[in-house]
């Protein structure tokens, strides 16, 4: 059996949105961070990712976002995550950080707004 | 990623981190025997890509047997295996090599050697081996997409580019339907086809026969089967063999239904094979002959100048008991045998076996002696040889081709029919599958499982309204539409109506009747559709019912239409069976009565879900066979008890996603609410991934996790065999952090040469 996940890709003005859905664990994380890496244009201003469908993630999915974040800060690109508050990933979020690698919007417009 | 990448990615990582200055990722071959090597780093040109083989007693499959890592201080001092021919030429001296993969399924060895003298850690080891670990987990997602996609493939394959052209026609014999793959065939469109006669498009010289022997078939209501020349669209002919089988229509004759085979190769093969045997007649009547006598004992006395030209042998060297002389290794035995029970008997003797030419190849001959007897006396044989090679080995590969011929018809026939089920986490499953009794064994049912990412698990049961290869044709192409719609859809009657969408605005007119159902393992609710289908039958502790709600059209009946769906909540210890209505439609006995019938036979309680599927069977269809294609498909969450949780895993990768499942359904049933199961399911999985990264050693590594509830508080503990340490890479400690954040109280102990983490929450409920 292998971990599910899916990611869909769309371009909201100057950012590349990623619907990061299904799960996310060592077996994969590798292969998640590599998808939206190459799906991010150089061009882009920023990389949304949109995790409402997402049901689980560990520390290596951690691991992905701060190592994302550092690569996209080297390109000049920002990464931002949105999450409504309700959802069971929170605490995990707030426990590790991630919001002072990656700043966490409640909507998807306002991760947009930035 | 792709996996080659990853594969050299691994490489590179190894030997920089452990500066070794070579790193290579071996992968074994389909056969076993041999390892490929796909990807290194340091290597000298031309590695990459080579085959080495897989011995037992040389370091890469000694790894592959010992089940970890294997370590080679110096290979000077080692004696339980030697080097591979590449490390003795690159003067290796110091070796760590872990095998990639569970045992049983092992993808290969990843390995780094250095020219130098090293002393490995157990730390390097373990690093080594969670590499291998990682390329484990990769391989094994690159082989089960393989398999979706191989699996996918045969169905486009069956519509769109199966070999077997497939027609049909009506009771005059004009044709009424042909496939994708005939008009792909002749370049024609599917109008210019219709109503035609079947010997449009035959070669000139072959219509005559065709036709006569096409009128006789239709005179007789016989099947028809005839090997022809059919136009195809570049204007060039090929040989294709078209077999029909008449259709009824209660009882009434209404036309063929068929394919046509395309045997070309075959048949050209058939008659090079006629001419080679012409001109070889010809041949033998003025070529020289080769020609020997032997003694009355056998010996051989004399060859003639085309045996020894043939040869390339002295007279001297064939005199005596030389028999086998020259003789392929493979036929001499067999060739002595009968010529030893030939001679004592005086028998003629005849034999093909291949002897070495001149040139030192093998050909094939057939070699004759009889008996001469002189003045009633018997003094020997006299024997000739004929050279046969050619004819030999076109009926070697006329053979080839015939098997390959059957293989396909094999396969084309497997995919029409339903595969194996999936192994579902969580889930028990059977099926069965029934064609109909009569006519064709191919029939437009089907069903099917399918994982979505949200965890939730997809059940369809579908019947394409009619038979024959054009309504099992339809069912491949509405499956394949039904697993992709199913995979993004979540809601059963958006999957329905997109399925009805691509019915009604296709070319062919199709109609099915469809059950789809969404099953979510940890709350046992299930959401569904059923688009002209008959009802799901939840089979309870306390009795069976039937699900209602979700009732609409059947797909492909009106555009647009409204689906609709229905909502349940399967109670512990139950069961689902959806089914096709050939299990419940009989001419002679109203539904309502069938139906009955089905729950009653379903009630009683049964622990084995498979003997369930054959007490349905055998109590509603009896010993006769039913008259339409039956598809059962039944499904039963597998009970969780909700105070105490016991597990043990193999420590790799792969068990995480088994665990989380396990664990969620545990918490789900102990009460705890969706933010505290995700919490502690995360916690027990951080736990169990640091025991994986760090299995190692000889034994088979394991990690058991367990969990109670002690005085109103859970109480989870991960035990594996190996000792606590952060993880390498860039973690720092951030596993570790999250157990401590997310618990109330984590302790961790070394125990029995193992690591235990025992951590406590309480839960709201």
């Amino acid at each position: 059996m292998s971990t599910p996940t899916e990611i869909a890709v769309e371009r909201r003005g100057g950012a590349i949105v990623a619907h990061l859905g299904g799960e996310v664990d060592m077996t994969n994380a590798g292969q998640v961070r590599d998808e939206l890496l190459t799906s991010v244009p150089n061009d882009a201003l920023a990389l949304v990712i949109e995790l409402s469908d997402c049901r689980y993630l560990d520390s290596a999915g951690i691991e992905v976002v701060f190592d994302m974040a550092r690569r996209l800060r080297r390109r000049r690109q920002e990464l931002r995550l949105a999450l409504p508050a309700s959802s069971p990933l929170m605490r995990l979020l707030d426990l590790t950080e991630v919001g002072s690698a990656a700043p966490i919007y409640e909507t998807l417009d306002a991760a947009l707004d930035g | 990623m792709k996996l080659g990448h990853l594969l050299h990615e691994a490489a590179t990582t190894a030997a920089r981190e452990l500066e070794t200055g070579y790193a290579a990722v071996l992968e074994l071959t389909r056969d076993g025997r041999g390892l490929l090597v796909r990807a290194g780093h340091g290597l000298p040109h031309g590695v990459l890509g080579a085959v080495i083989p897989a011995l037992a007693d040389e370091l890469p499959g000694y790894a592959l047997q010992s089940g970890g890592p294997v370590v080679v201080k110096d290979f000077g001092e080692e004696s339980r295996f030697g080097p591979t021919t590449l490390q003795r030429r690159l003067e290796i001296v110091s070796a760590m090599v872990a095998p990639i993969g569970a045992r049983g399924r092992h993808f290969g060895v990843i390995g780094v050697h250095s020219p130098t003298r090293r002393n490995f850690s157990p730390d390097d080891a373990n690093f080594l081996q969670a590499l291998a670990n990682v390329l484990g987990a990769a391989s094994e997602r690159a082989r089960h997409d393989e398999l979706v996609r191989d699996s996918e493939a045969r169905f486009r394959e069956l519509a769109d580019t199966t070999p077997a052209l497939m027609w049909m026609t009506d009771a005059e014999g004009h044709i009424v339907f042909v496939n994708q793959g005939w008009l792909r065939f002749t370049g024609h469109r599917l109008s210019e086809e219709l109503g035609h006669g079947f010997e449009l498009n035959a070669h000139p010289d072959d219509r005559g026969e065709l036709l006569e022997r096409w009128r006789e078939a239709i005179r007789r209501r016989e099947e028809f089967r005839h090997e022809y020349r059919l136009a195809g669209h570049d204007g060039r002919y090929r040989w294709v063999l078209a077999v029909g089988t008449p259709r009824f229509v209660e009882g009434e004759f209404v036309g063929y239904v068929g394919t046509a085979t395309d045997i070309h190769e075959r048949r050209t093969m058939e008659e090079a094979l006629r001419e080679s045997e012409a001109s070889f007649r010809e041949l033998a009547d003025t070529a020289p002959a080769m020609i020997w006598t032997t003694d009355e004992h056998g010996l051989v006395t004399f060859v003639n100048e085309g045996w020894l030209r043939f040869t390339g042998t002295t007279l001297e060297e064939e005199l005596g008991a030389t028999w086998t002389l020259g003789v392929h290794p493979d036929d001499a035995e067999e060739l002595q045998a009968s010529w030893d029970a030939a001679v004592p008997e005086r028998r003629p003797w005849e034999r093909e076996y291949r002897l070495r030419g001149r040139d030192q190849h093998y050909r094939w001959i057939a070699d004759r002696g009889v008996p001469r007897y002189v003045g009633g006396r018997f003094v020997g044989y006299v024997g000739t040889a004929i050279d046969i090679h050619e004819r030999k080995t076109m009926e070697g590969r006329l053979l080839e081709v015939y098997e390959q011929e059957h293989r396909i018809a094999e396969t084309l026939q497997r995919s029409l029919l339903p595969e194996r089920l999936p192994q579902v986490e969580g889930l028990e499953l059977a099926a069965r599958y029934l064609p109909a009794g009569h006519e064709t064994a191919i029939g437009g049912d089907w069903y099917d499982v399918l994982e979505r990412a949200d965890g939730r698990v997809a059940l369809v049961v579908g019947d394409v309204v009619g038979q024959g290869l054009r309504a099992a044709a339809t069912m491949g192409q509405l499956r394949n539409a039904c697993r992709a719609y199913g995979l993004v859809e979540a809601s059963p009657a958006e999957v329905v109506a997109r399925l009805n969408r691509l019915v009604t605005s296709g070319v062919e007119e199709a109609m099915a009747t469809v059950l789809y159902l969404v099953l979510d393992r940890e709350t046992g609710e299930a959401v569904f559709t059923s688009a002209g289908h008959p009802p799901p039958l939840l089979v309870a502790p306390e009795g069976a019912r039937y699900l209602e709600g979700g009732r609409s059209v059947p797909v492909g009946a009106a555009d647009p239409a409204v689906f609709r769906e229905g909502t349940a909540v399967l109670p512990p210890g139950s069961s689902l069976l959806l089914y096709t209505d050939g299990l419940v439609e009989r001419r002679d006995v109203p539904l309502e009565q069938r139906l009955e019938a089905l729950a009653r036979i379903a009630a009683p309680p049964e622990d084995d879900l498979e003997r369930l599927c054959d007490r349905i069977l055998s109590g509603v269809l009896g010993d006769s066979f039913p008259a339409d294609d039956v598809a059962l498909l039944a499904v039963r969450p597998e009970p969780v008890p909700a105070d105490r949780f016991d597990l043990s895993l193999p420590a790799e990768p792969g068990s995480l996603v088994v665990l989380r499942r396990r664990f969620g359904r545990f918490l789900h049933a102990a009460g705890a609410s969706p933010a505290e199961a995700y919490e502690v399911t995360l916690t027990v999985c951080e736990a169990a991934g640091n025991a994986i990264e760090h299995a190692y050693g000889p034994r088979d590594a394991t990690f058991d996790v367990e969990a109670a509830f002690e005085d109103g508080e859970l109480v989870a503990t991960v035990r594996d065999n190996g000792s606590w340490r952060e993880r390498r890479s860039e973690h720092r400690g951030r596993g570790l952090a999250i157990i401590k954040g997310l618990m109330d109280d984590v302790k961790v102990a070394t125990e029995h040469g193992g690591t235990v983490v025992r951590m406590r929450r309480r839960l709201a409920a």
